[in-house]
């Protein structure tokens, strides 16, 4: 029988690897062959790529644009003043730096697992390890973060619409939501990734209509005075430790590389949706930062807390755009909440499959085809965090445990071009290496310092703990492609 | 023994679906790409299906690829998890050079094979599918065509009869050969009422063009109406048109 060849597009094989975990299981083999459009195992298995680009974009945008836009802009001024913008501005550089050696090793790497994935290929498995299990309890806390906000959201439609409760309904709603989620995707068969396309260009449409009236009055347009600030009403420091807090609202672009292994013509795909999709927030990022603190000064807009954009469409359009907003904000928490629970089951399957967890966690039901015990696993500690309803130690940790990663990924790149092995083979090679992905680590680890100290000190144990994991459970694991 | 076209023939496999009655029988002078899928639900790593659920799918599609070969057809196997069931019968037709592909239904004797053609883009394969899988049996093949338009009886004539050509050349004795023309507007229905009648049907892809955007493949709403099998003859694809959306 005739059958062409798969287009080669330079994704790596030969990235196993060996040794037996204490439950005596080793990590699954690698596949064959990585071509544009399947990946092959055992010669006549394949595992069918479905996600394109527009896909990979709607992951990245869906799962950022929640809490930048939604949850952080009266924290941030609040700390920051209108120099809150700069901090937005100064995550993005950061998140631009991480994302572009990102894309290159998912480029050469492109397998389930994302940033885990490469580092452990590169550096090792205790690095692989301690970046796994760091990057699901990330994933833990950010799904937490996110359903915070969302009940902050569904708080504000109750006071919306005059309906007083006798204490706040956060914390509950934001619970409520969590299990409704869990259950959504353990029982869910309707295609949602369709629905966040959808939402996505739903919000983006709503934000651009919003923050084009909002700048143009902002800058006078319509001849009302602007609140005329300092810019670094709180002085310089702040800037940066809000750039730290905030930073949690970049963390959705490595989630594109944690479903590398589902995106189409990968070489292509991966850093257009990467690069791009940090360049989109950002650029919503500033602009709505900018437009909130002109609407009010940041002394007034910080005492919304939360839901503080909601005030500034009202000022603005009114009822409507309040309720818009509202409505908005609502979706996009929800969609960063889901996308964030889901990318947490990617990264226990990643870590199952290299047997650093047992396999049972990464176990699907025929009924469903989901994977419940990861799922639910998950479910636990993310409603314990939401319980505590402390949205900025949520927000530092989950930002915490990412950078780590991040940092490491610039790490690699360089580590990986200094090496050249052989299976290297990255399509898209990002400029100025050593010196961006030195910066960009260097950016990364040292977000880290301008955390609260509470924040360092979780993120702190959450490392320690997954290394002892790791020597304990796979201790003798050995995950190849190290040089 | 002339060249059996490779035809497509996808199956759900880890739903139970298996091959109906008679399924052997009908492939047996063809090549068959046997596609076991799973679709996946996005919560899901299609490679965590694989790893749990990889060795029942290789047993259950290797006791079908035994069945077909029991019969004498050529089988070649793909296990594929996918979250896109359409996309991947469509890369297999590309990557493999499928002539056709089998919707397969329970067929008892097979006597009586309905061939609907709509005009004369890809009548060739349509022939090759046909005379290859039927040259050596004893059935019948009813080339059927419905007159649209101002389409006159001379066309559809000359339509049928360069099929009648192309098929005798495969192999098919003249004497085996129905020619029916019907009239009216709605080809689609007609097609489907007169099924009925048949044992299996071998008929074109449309081409994805405006009227069967709005009113859905024909080739689908025949296959899902009638109750045998249904080759589905696919066009010729451009080799540009991998990675296309």
């Amino acid at each position: 029988m005739t059958s062409k060849p798969l287009a080669a597009d330079g994704g790596s094989v030969g990235l196993g690897g060996e040794g037996r975990n204490v439950g005596g299981e080793s990590p699954e083999p690698d596949p064959d062959a990585v071509g544009e459009e399947a990946t092959i195992h055992d010669d006549d298995t394949e595992l069918e790529r479905t996600i394109g680009l527009a896909g990979g974009l709607a992951i990245g945008v869906g799962t950022m644009i929640g809490a930048g836009i939604f949850v952080f802009p009266g924290l941030a001024a609040g700390n920051a003043g209108p120099a809150a913008a700069l901090s937005f501005a100064i995550g993005g550089v950061i998140a631009l730096l991480v994302a572009l050696p990102a894309s290159e090793l998912a480029t050469a790497m492109p397998r389930s697992g994302g940033g885990y994935f490469f580092v452990s290929r590169s550096m090792g498995t205790a690095y692989g390890a301690v970046v796994g299990l760091g990057l699901w309890l990330g994933l833990v806390f950010a799904s937490a973060f996110y359903l915070v906000g969302l009940g902050h959201y569904a708080a504000a439609v109750f006071a919306e619409v005059g309906f007083a409760l006798p204490i706040s309904p956060v914390v509950p709603l934001g619970l409520l939501f969590g299990a409704g989620l869990t259950a959504l995707s353990v029982g869910g068969t309707d295609n949602t990734a369709k629905i966040q396309n959808v939402v996505v260009a739903v919000l983006l449409v709503i934000l651009t209509v919003f923050l084009t009236y909002g700048s143009l009055d902002a800058l006078g347009a319509f001849g009302r005075a602007s609140v005329p600030e300092a810019f670094f009403s709180r002085g310089v420091f702040p800037a940066f430790s809000t750039a730290a807090l905030v930073f949690t609202s970049y963390l959705g672009f490595a989630q594109v590389a944690t479903v590398a292994g589902d995106i189409r013509s990968p070489s292509r795909n991966l850093p257009i949706a990467m690069v791009g999709s940090v360049v989109v927030v950002t650029v919503f990022y500033v602009v709505t930062v900018f437009v909130a603190t002109s609407a009010f000064g940041a002394e007034r807009l910080s005492t919304f807390g939360e839901t503080a954009m909601v005030e500034v469409a009202r000022e603005f359009l009114g009822r409507p755009g309040a309720v818009a907003i509202l409505l908005a904000g609502l979706l996009a928490t929800f969609s960063s909440a889901n996308a964030s629970i889901l990318s947490g089951s990617r990264t226990v399957y990643a870590l199952s499959r290299d047997a650093l967890l047992p396999k049972k966690a990464s176990e699907i039901n025929l009924r469903y085809g989901t994977p419940h015990v990861a799922l639910l696993a998950a479910a636990g500690p993310i409603l314990l965090l939401v319980a505590t309803g402390r949205v900025e130690v949520l927000a530092e940790v989950a930002s915490f445990l990412h950078l780590i990663m991040y940092g490491l990924i610039c790490v690699a790149v360089v580590v990986l071009r200094r090496r050249e092995p052989p299976w290297y083979e990255p399509s898209y090679r990002m400029p100025g290496v050593p010196a961006l992905p030195a910066v960009g680590a260097a950016a990364s680890f040292g977000l880290v310092a301008f955390m609260q100290p509470a924040s360092i000190a979780v993120g702190v144990a959450v490392m320690t703990v997954s290394y002892l994991w790791y020597r304990y459970y796979a201790g003798s694991v050995e995950l190849r492609g190290v040089v | 023994m002339h060249d059996g076209p490779t035809i497509l023939v996808p199956v759900r496999i880890l739903e139970g679906q298996s091959l109906p009655e008679g399924t052997a029988e009908l492939l047996s002078n063809a090549r068959v790409l046997l596609l076991g899928y799973h679709v996946v639900p996005e919560q899901t790593a299609p490679g965590q299906v694989r790893m749990q659920f990889e060795t029942k799918a290789t047993n259950r599609l290797d006791e079908l690829e035994a069945l077909l070969e029991s019969a004498g057809a050529t089988v070649e196997t793909r296990l594929v998890f996918t979250r896109n069931g359409r996309k991947t019968i469509d890369r297999m037709v590309y990557e493999h050079d499928c002539l056709a592909v089998l919707d397969p239904e329970a067929v008892g004797d097979l006597d009586d094979v309905l061939v609907p053609v709509r005009g004369t883009i890809g009548v060739d394969r349509i022939a090759r599918v046909v005379a290859g899988l039927f040259a050596d049996t004893d059935a019948d093949v009813t080339l059927y065509h419905v007159v649209e338009g101002d389409e006159s009886n001379e066309d559809a004539r000359t339509l049928l009869d360069g099929l009648v050509g192309r098929l005798e050349a495969g192999g098919i004795d003249r004497t085996r050969i129905v020619l029916t023309v019907r009239h009216g507007d709605d080809a689609r229905a007609a097609i489907t009422d007169d099924a009925g009648s048949f044992d299996v049907v071998v008929m074109g892809e449309s081409d994805p063009s405006l009227s069967t955007l709005v009113f859905g493949m024909p080739a689908e709403a025949v296959a899902e109406r009638f109750l045998g099998p249904v080759f589905v003859v696919q066009r010729e694809r451009p080799p540009e048109a991998e990675g296309a959306e």
